[in-house]
């Protein structure tokens, strides 16, 4: 058995000022074209991570690539796995179900439509009674952070955030780092109570 | 044509740059970049702009990132937002908080108008911008391509603002000469950048006389349309409709100025941004990456190498620089590119020599620089002659109707991008210096007579307005 466990990001809510950019910048890195300049968007931003705004907290908030991952656990078609360390929905097997949404603790998943070339992906069989009659439905599919899967730097949001309020955890090493400090602190509260 | 539908009005131009307050999050990234402190409100919750203080530079719409999401339930329908805005009903790119009102809705009426005889002007930041909203890379320079897609679109006349740059040149440069061998007040500013126009008018106006009389480029063009430009294409001055293209939001405002009418009409009737340009193209479904470079016509079109570097900070500085040193030597500037005014820096000093003499100038980007030197003229310390202020960081291509570059850490690349194609379209063009261009100098010959002259000043010069 593996004992990495999967890295995830997070915000310093004391950092975050709710620009969302990290928004932009993570709707950005998903989509089939590359985007450069607002005008060049041809389909809504559709972010997999979503800015909160309470009177007590402003933050993004995002999936925590759960070990024992509940969302995989309720997948009545098996469509999310762990491939390496993170935690991947196939939008392909995806049925749209929602349980991998009512179950996430931290609400972290979406169902979102799907863009292909700008255009809004149609179902093939299922249609919607309108006034105008029957219309083709559109797919919605499962959709939440996948540590940006393929890039070869860090997460987009991370890279982008104007304030740093996001980073990314590796958790041995963030473990390791606490014991360091914890380590250290202690070493200088000591030596303050000899002097 | 009803003129409410379509030409702008004093009405418009009082508010451009607006904040939607059910999608501001309270960043307050804006209130950071505005250079006037126009942006207040309570952090974490919307802001609001005084539209007193604001100088419609647009920096706030480039920066903001707080967005109108399909998830967002409690907020009014994207169609009506559209039209709050001015956008063309066939706009797809997501709403931010922060925006400028669109005019592009009035231009497809105007070109759509049979009556109306539509003459385009293109500012120098345009073509090193316009195609990263088609995918091409950053500052790609495409000024034929322009020409071909306002053709298609339907413009009578595709001229350009560089033409009235080179014509600015001559005006200023004569004015920078008049004031320092005849005793005007200096150190002059230039006054090309509507938004450090209105910044002096509100901030500083005891500094009014520092500023040059001349008109910027735009409005240049728009009164050199309805008077020569009339006599050039045989048309009555009342069906013109006076079209511009800028980089720049509070060109606008510039624009809708009461004083704005010496041609007899409205100088400029609408203007719009590059970003307004790229959705009018996309609306008239033109393949604007595939079309076949064409010449903006002659003569309102033809330009020089110096007027392209009004679209870079230190460029009308430059541009003038060449023909102020022709016109007291009689010789051509031995070095054309004056890289001492060139560069990032906000606030850059340089002296030049010309002839027997130094002249002594400043370059200012980013209106927040603008300050400590408008002190230090008050205070009589100024110990330059010229001085070129641009509003916007890295001047016109850095201004606030420009592609909006959607992460902020790539907009230091997609500026130095554009103001390299701009300085590349100098180099590469025959004719670098604006007393060279050859229509300009045809038209002081056929129509305005000289530089500083009675038409020129009718025309080409203007006042100001304190605002305090």
């Amino acid at each position: 058995m593996s004992t990495n466990l999967n890295a995830f990001v997070v915000a310093d809510p004391n950092k975050c000022i709710g620009c969302k950019v990290c928004e932009v910048a993570c709707s950005v890195a998903h989509t089939d074209k590359e985007f450069v300049t607002a005008g060049m968007i041809d389909t809504p931003l559709i972010a997999k991570l979503y800015l909160v705004k309470t009177l007590a907290v402003t933050m993004p908030v995002q999936c925590r690539q759960c070990e024992n991952a509940p969302c995989a656990q309720v997948c009545p078609v098996a469509a999310i796995t762990q491939i390496n360390d993170r935690i991947v929905i196939d939008e392909t097997d995806c049925i749209g179900c929602k349980t991998c949404l009512m179950v996430c603790p931290f609400g972290a998943i979406d169902i979102v439509p799907v863009y292909r070339d700008g255009e809004m992906v149609s179902q093939s069989t299922l249609k919607v009674k309108t006034a105008e009659g029957f219309v083709e439905k559109e797919r919605v599919v499962a959709s939440k952070c996948d540590l940006c899967a393929g890039r070869s730097t860090s997460p987009a949001c991370v890279t982008a955030c104007p304030e740093k309020a996001l980073e990314m955890i590796v958790p041995k090493q963030e473990k390791k780092q606490r014991n360091v400090d914890a380590a250290v602190n202690l070493l200088n509260y000591v030596k303050k109570f000899v002097e | 044509m009803d003129e409410d539908i379509v030409r702008m009005t004093t009405a418009d131009v009082a508010r451009i740059i607006h904040i939607d307050q059910e999608l501001c999050t309270g960043c307050q990234r804006c209130v950071a970049i505005c250079p006037v402190d126009a942006i207040k409100g309570q952090k974490g919750q919307p802001q609001t702009i005084c539209q007193e203080r604001c100088v419609a530079c647009g920096q706030c719409v480039q920066i903001c990132s707080a967005y109108a999401s399909i998830f967002d339930e409690d907020i009014a329908p994207r169609e009506q937002k559209i039209a709050e805005r001015g956008l063309l009903s066939s706009v797809k790119e997501p709403l931010f908080a922060s925006y400028n009102c669109g005019d592009a809705l009035k231009v497809k009426a105007a070109l759509a108008d049979s009556q109306l005889f539509t003459m385009v002007q293109c500012a120098p930041a345009v073509r090193v911008a316009i195609a990263e909203e088609f995918g091409l890379p950053w500052g790609s320079l495409v000024p034929g391509k322009i020409a071909a897609a306002l053709r298609k679109l339907g413009c009578n006349r595709v001229y350009d603002t560089n033409f009235a740059a080179d014509l600015t040149i001559m005006e200023e440069g004569s004015e920078l000469i008049q004031r320092v061998t005849a005793g005007g007040t200096l150190p002059m500013f230039t006054s090309c950048c509507p938004a450090w126009v209105k910044y002096v008018e509100q901030t500083y106006p005891e500094l009014i006389p520092h500023l040059s009389s001349c008109k910027s480029p735009q409005q240049m063009a728009g009164a050199i349309f309805k008077t020569y430009g009339t006599k050039v294409d045989r048309v009555e001055a009342e069906r013109v409709f006076s079209i511009s293209v800028m980089p720049c939001t509070c060109k606008k405002f510039e624009c809708g100025r009461p004083e704005m009418d010496d041609s007899g009409y409205r100088d400029v009737d609408v203007v719009i941004t590059t970003r307004e340009l790229a959705q009018l193209i996309k609306d008239a479904e033109i393949d604007f990456l595939h079309l076949p470079e064409e010449e903006f016509d002659k003569p309102l079109g033809t330009y020089t190498g110096a007027a392209s570097l009004f679209g870079v900070s230190g460029g009308v500085m430059e541009a003038a620089l060449r023909t102020s040193y022709k016109l007291i030597t009689r010789e051509s500037i031995p070095e054309i590119s004056i890289r001492s005014v060139r560069g990032g820096a906000g606030i850059r000093k340089a002296s030049v020599k010309v002839g027997n003499w130094t002249l002594k100038v400043v370059v200012v980007s980013g209106l927040k620089n603008a300050k400590t030197v408008m002190e230090q003229i008050k205070a009589g310390k100024a110990d330059f002659q010229f001085m070129e202020v641009m509003c916007c960081p890295a001047g016109c291509v850095s201004g606030g109707g420009q592609p909006k570059v959607l992460l902020p850490s790539d907009r230091p690349g997609a500026y130095v991008g554009r103001a390299a194609n701009t300085y590349a379209h100098d180099e590469n063009l025959r004719i670098r210096e604006s007393h060279n261009n050859p229509d300009v100098q045809k038209l002081y010959k056929f129509f305005l007579g000289e530089p500083l002259g009675h038409e020129s000043h009718h025309l080409l010069h203007t006042q100001y307005t304190s605002r305090k």
